[in-house]
């Protein structure tokens, strides 16, 4: 389907719209991103070249080491959490059960619906006071939870963002399990396999490469956790009881305008991902097929 | 010679026909506000015809951002809003224009001025910006909740202690539903302007040094004054948790659950619409004296404005005691000119408050610190308050983490 002659020409021509916004946009902000990292730069003043200073700074950030290791046991949870739960979901909705396309949708929902509004509801399922869950817990005779508090807020966070990400593990999955012909099955079934036996060398093995793709996907969530963490952990200085690192390099551009260190920041959080990215992707060569 | 170009750019700038000027004047505020400033754009015009002035409103929050983004695009307003705090960090970034020069070819303009506001503004080489009005806080209480109680109302007499009590006394379950319903207290705790400052003050503690290198608040009587606070919301419960505040609109004493609120005089059109008595008392008296916290907002000209002697008629209009007495009958806040303030613009509103008891405060109010990196600095200070006053940290872990964090953020 690789056009020819003044086709092509055209082709060209009409990719030309989305190859600017790719580039201005997408590489343009990541050369920026990483441009700016190397400058001390508050948005009014010209930037000052300080080479490696935000990077050297970063290891002796309070700030930063604090989100990090937030961001770190946040994403141990979240991972595995999210992989387990949506594989779980989806192998149980493969089956013929009345009401299968209904479960699959209360479980996608929360995919399409708006994270502040979301969590919104979620801060009122979690207050300490006039909380719904709270209101549970006191009504019969047990003390009340702080959970959005210093100790619990990053499980209570953890918990709605597993919430509102298996709908989309689940769908991954689905179209794993689906793309497994029944053929395998039937064979196995003959050689006398039982329903757990299927499952773990049959299913498990063909759906590895949904399971590494679901793990990397996981993982850029997690270390890029936002949006309900700052619904429902800001105080009212305008801190997180548990800052991630999104969350602080956030603070750090926008509220205390060094670019310059939020853009370090940013790099050093990118190269995580990659790193992690990377180590799945040998680990997928060895184990995978 | 700085002064010498500017003051001779002045000159032909004012001997050239001023073609007919438009400017813009961004503020923040609420509708109200609009129409009085409306006014004084209108007044201003009046005397001014060459030069027209377009006011841009935003809410509190949106407007710094507007404003920041607007500013690093290289197109900010020729003249804007200012808070007291943050003037000194928006000057040292080169924002702002220098009035100085204006001054010295009329001093005339600050004539008239409170001293006390005037000085918020001034920096080692002049005014970059000036104050455009005052607020001090003082105490508001509800009269019916103090009959009910059977507790006198704040006077000037009140120390911190009789207001401890009364506020624990007016910390009540009206319902018996096992539930608190009514607080002593609604005030943001966290915030140094409302509460805080003004007891670090009265117990004879210091919020930073002199030199603004170094934050004493976690040191001597500063720390009393905390010990006090912690001491009334979490052992007493006088004061409204922040989920409580969040359930009540963040005033309880607007939503009628608190009996005493501290807060400056912006509160007072919308208490005013009250079905409750309310009266005024001064700040009470700490261990080392009565103090509060006079906080100013100023106006200011962008440093890239194309009409800089234009920008400054506006801003002397404003200062002036007409634009001051138009800008009283608001309500909002305290006019900077003395004429405005102690004549019947200010004293006369209609609102039944003693007004006169907020200008008052000046003599024993201390200025809102200000400082280049303040709101850094103030979020590194009260995120960890608020932590405390949530009962998730110990006052000592508080300031140890404060010891650990604030001064790396001042002059930033």
């Amino acid at each position: 389907m690789i056009p020819k002659g003044r086709e092509r020409g055209w082709a060209f021509v009409l990719l030309v719209p989305t190859l600017l916004g790719l580039a201005l946009g997408t590489l343009g902000s990541i050369a920026a991103t990483v441009g700016i990292s190397f400058f001390d730069w508050d948005l009014f003043t010209p930037p000052e070249w300080v080479g490696l200073q935000n990077y050297i700074d970063l290891p002796g950030d309070r700030k930063f080491n604090t989100s990090l290791i937030n961001t770190l046991i946040f994403s141990a949870i979240y991972v595995p959490g999210t992989v387990l739960l949506s594989l779980l979901i989806a192998v149980l909705l493969n089956r013929h059960i009345v009401g299968k396309s209904l479960f699959r949708l209360f479980f996608f929902l929360p995919v399409v619906s708006s994270p502040t509004a979301v969590g919104l509801v979620w801060s009122w399922i979690y207050a300490k006071d006039q909380g719904a869950l709270n209101g549970i817990i006191t009504s019969i005779g047990l003390d009340p939870v702080y959970w959005l508090g210093r100790d619990m807020a990053l499980y209570s966070v953890v918990i709605v963002n597993i919430w509102g990400a298996v709908g989309e593990g689940m769908i991954i999955f689905l179209a794993g399990l689906q793309a497994i012909p029944r053929n395998v099955y039937e064979a196995a079934t003959l050689d006398g396999a039982g329903r757990f036996s299927l499952f773990i060398w049959i299913t498990l093995p063909l759906l590895i490469p949904s399971i590494f793709f679901q793990v990397i996907l996981s993982t850029i969530n997690a270390f890029q956790a936002f949006d309900y963490v700052y619904i429902l952990t800001q105080i009212q200085g305008g801190g997180s009881s548990v800052p991630t690192l999104v969350f602080n390099m956030y603070r750090e551009g926008f509220n205390n305008f060094r670019m310059g260190n939020a853009s370090a920041q940013a790099v050093v959080l990118t190269l995580m991902i990659m790193a992690l990215t990377i180590v799945y992707a040998r680990l997928q060569k060895r184990w995978g097929q | 010679m700085k002064h010498l170009i500017a003051a001779a750019s002045l000159a032909t700038l004012a001997t050239a026909a001023h073609a007919d000027t438009e400017l813009t004047y961004m503020m923040w505020g609420d509708p109200p506000e609009i129409a009085v400033w409306e006014q004084v754009v209108a007044d201003f015009h009046a005397a001014h015809p060459d030069i027209t002035v377009k006011v841009e409103v935003a809410n509190w929050d949106s407007y710094w951002d507007k404003l920041r983004v607007q500013t690093a695009g290289g197109d900010a307003p020729d003249v804007f809003a200012m808070d007291g705090p943050i003037y000194p960090d928006w000057q040292s970034r080169g924002t702002l224009l220098n009035l100085q020069p204006f001054i010295d070819a009329d001093p005339s303009a600050l004539a008239g001025v409170y001293d006390g506001p005037l000085q918020t503004y001034k920096l080692a080489d002049g005014y970059y910006g000036l104050p455009r009005d005052f607020q001090t806080i003082v105490m508001y209480y509800n009269k019916p909740m103090f009959d009910a109680a059977g507790i006198p109302y704040p006077d000037a007499s009140w120390t911190t202690d009789d207001f401890r009590a009364a506020a624990a006394a007016l910390t009540i379950d009206t319902d018996g539903d096992g539930n608190i319903d009514q607080w002593g207290v609604s005030t943001e705790a966290w915030d140094m302007e409302p509460f805080w400052g003004p007891l670090v003050y009265g117990f004879g503690g210091e919020i930073i040094s002199a030199d603004e290198t170094t934050t004493l608040l976690t040191q001597g009587a500063a720390r009393d004054a905390f010990a006090f606070i912690d001491g009334m919301i979490n052992v007493d419960g006088s004061i409204m948790s922040d989920e409580d505040l969040e359930s009540y609109g963040y005033d309880g004493f607007l939503a009628g659950v608190a009996a005493m609120v501290f807060s400056g005089h912006w509160v007072v059109p919308a208490y005013s619409e009250l079905p409750f008595e309310w009266g005024v008392a001064p700040f009470p008296q700490g261990p080392a004296g009565r103090a509060t916290l006079v906080n100013s907002a100023g106006i200011v000209a962008s440093s890239t404005t194309e009409h800089p002697a234009e920008a400054w008629e506006f801003i002397k209009y404003v200062l002036s005691d007409e634009g001051q007495s138009t800008l009283a009958a608001l309500g909002f806040a305290i006019p900077v000119s003395k004429a405005a303030a102690t004549g019947p613009a200010y004293l006369d509103q209609p609102s039944p408050a003693d007004h006169a008891l907020f200008v008052a405060a000046l003599d024993y109010a201390h200025s809102k610190p200000s400082f280049r990196g303040y709101e850094e600095w103030a979020s590194a200070v009260g995120d960890n308050l608020a932590m405390v006053w949530r009962g998730e940290m110990s006052l000592d872990e508080a300031y140890e983490e404060i010891d650990a964090t604030a001064d790396a953020t001042l002059g930033n």
